[in-house]
């Protein structure tokens, strides 16, 4: 079994009177310095499935296996520590504290994380997404790509194992979301990530390992790049 | 990481402003209270004052003291029997100084007593309210019910009756005045409760309670005194809850990264302390001030304890809300706040 192993999943929401089916029984592994990337309609479930797999919310039916773990047995707080120690998340905003410096933001992730708080991490990673020169800046004052890099960093600050990116690209024009992406492939390789993204933008999929295609609640097709 | 302290220093005017509206809010309450309570004071501060103890009166007399009559013979039985007793007449009346000009009082005469002011015949110690009104010490006064005349020797303080200022007198003008060596109460300065024959028996507190238009006006003040502060402690409540309600899109992404929702509460509760407890202190301090430097006849009376006692209680209302409001936290989903979009 992979590292990261999505089995049989299934989600249905009770929308009024009607069970509507949103994930119809995903198999998905996901492996070590591999980015995975969902791609499909608005709609076909793709933000379901990366926020079931990032445990924010539950699944119906099926197992979502980490490091011999079944996710979909964990109780809340569990749930909150393995978030907490194990994964990294990027979202389409950036989602950064609005009162703490760039810097801060990444030590939050440390004290969050249970790490012991250590500038010179702080310092290698602003080092790595390029922002060292705009740490003490607040969120207010960065612009969309560089708080975007900063979540990033705090994505990755803590050495997590796993990374979630839903769309992380999508409020960027195409020069930051390709140095985004291009980012994002060199940390998934330097710090040997298991990264899952979502994207909408079929440009930036040349810098995947593989393109997972989904169309209502199922896996179309997977393609290696 | 001190997330509530670092929220503070980046949002300085927004909770300044909001330190200043638990500050006004309590100050208006304290003021309001000391108001009330100066009212109150005004009418009864001779009989509130006074330590705990038990005030006697006949039992014909039913509840009314001026219908009280506790005969000379009487009385001093009693005083030898409870040498720590007091003997004392209250009867609303009037006098005038040279200029002419009229004063109503409430005449008070007492037998021998550490607690109540001493006077010689044809001497008075009146409440210190009148020296506002002009009256000093060496005026010379007179009354149509009095024969004789009186000179002010000196004031008291915290003595007023019936909202009229006290004119301590002696028992032999007080006799000549109202044509009886009979007293209507005995006063004693003892926790420890003695019944005694014939004297109905009542605590400082249930004296009061006899005298209709106090019982009746206190019922008012006590009313505006705790309805204040209960809408006060509520709008602390909704304050903390707007505050809260929006920070709920910030509280999910806490959420999402993995901060515990213990981590949020205490944030929540060490902001909120913090700030009441700054804004209630200054609002003390203003309230305590004004005690001080008030005009002598506006009639506000605030004790420390009072005030502190309502600071206590805008706290916990203030912290029940907070936390009530804090439920939000504790049901707010990541996943709503990631999807809702930028914070
Ligand atoms: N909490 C919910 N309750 C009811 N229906 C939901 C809920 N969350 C998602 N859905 C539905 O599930 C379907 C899939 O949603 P999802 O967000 O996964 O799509 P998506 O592939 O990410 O789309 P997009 O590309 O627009 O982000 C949608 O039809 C959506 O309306
Ligand atoms: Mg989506």
């Amino acid at each position: 079994m992979s590292f990261f192993t999505i089995q049989q999943l299934e989600k249905s929401f009770t929308v009024g009177e009607t069970n509507e089916m949103i994930l119809k029984g995903i198999d998905l592994p996901l492996h070590k310095g591999e980015i995975t990337a969902l791609v499909g309609a608005s709609g076909s479930g793709k933000s379901t499935l990366l926020t079931i797999a990032a445990g924010l919310q539950s699944a119906s039916n099926g197992h979502i296996y980490f490091n011999e773990q079944d996710l979909t047995s964990l109780s809340q707080e569990q749930l909150r520590q393995m978030r907490a120690e194990q994964f990294g998340f990027v979202f389409q905003f950036a989602h950064l504290v609005p009162f703490l410096t760039a810097e801060e933001q990444l030590l939050l992730m440390l004290d969050v994380a249970n790490k012991k708080k250590n500038k010179k991490d702080v310092a290698r990673v602003l080092e790595l997404v390029g922002m060292t020169h705009r740490k003490t800046a607040y969120p207010s004052s960065l612009s969309g790509g560089e708080k975007q890099r900063i979540a990033i960093a705090r994505a990755i600050i803590h050495e997590p194992k796993i990374l979630f990116a839903d769309e992380p690209t999508a409020s960027l024009d195409s020069k930051r979301s390709s140095e985004v992406m291009m980012l994002l492939q060199s940390l998934t390789k330097t710090l040997n990530l298991t990264t899952l993204l979502v994207t909408h933008d079929e440009e930036m999929l040349r810098y995947v390992d593989k393109t997972v295609h989904m169309r209502d609640g199922k896996i179309l097709d997977e393609q290696l790049s | 990481m001190n997330l509530a302290w670092k929220e503070m220093k980046k949002n300085k005017s927004k909770f300044f402003i909001f330190g200043l509206i638990v500050l006004l809010i309590s100050l208006l309450t304290f003021m309001i209270a000391g108001l009330a309570n100066g009212l109150s004071q005004d009418n009864a501060a001779l009989i509130k004052e006074l330590p705990d103890g038990q005030f006697y009166m006949t039992t014909e007399a039913e509840d009314n003291y001026a219908l009280s009559r506790i005969s000379s013979t009487q009385q001093k039985e009693l005083l030898l029997k409870y040498p720590d007793a007091t003997a004392l007449s209250i009867q609303m009346g009037m006098f005038h100084n040279a200029e002419g000009n009229q004063q109503s009082v409430a005449f008070v005469t007492t037998t021998e007593s550490d607690i109540f002011p001493k006077v010689a015949a044809g001497e008075m110690i009146v409440d210190i309210s009148l020296k506002e009104e002009g009256f000093k010490i060496g005026d010379i006064l007179t009354s149509n019910q009095f024969s004789g005349q009186w000179e002010i020797v000196g004031f008291s303080d915290q003595t007023k009756f019936n909202h009229a200022a006290v004119a301590f007198i002696h028992q032999e003008d007080f006799t000549e005045m109202y044509r009886t060596t009979d007293l209507q109460l005995l006063y004693l300065a003892d926790e420890e409760v003695k019944t005694i024959d014939g004297l109905t028996m009542y605590s400082n507190k249930d004296f009061l309670n006899t005298i209709p238009s106090y019982s009746a006006e206190q019922l008012s003040l006590n009313m505006i005194i705790w309805f204040l502060v209960v809408i006060s402690g509520m709008l602390f409540a909704i304050f903390f809850y707007m505050m809260n309600v929006q920070k709920i899109g910030l509280y999910g992404i806490l959420k999402a990264i993995g901060v515990k929702t213990s981590t949020l509460f205490i944030m929540m509760w060490t902001q909120m302390l913090l700030i009441s407890a700054i804004a209630l202190s200054i609002s003390l301090l203003l309230s305590q001030l004004f005690q001080n430097f008030a005009p002598q006849g506006m009639p506000f009376h605030l004790t420390l304890n009072t005030t502190l006692l309502f600071a206590a209680i805008f706290l916990v209302i203030g912290f029940f809300g907070a936390t009530l409001s804090g439920l939000q936290i504790k049901k707010v989903q990541p996943l709503q706040a990631i999807q809702q979009g930028e914070i």
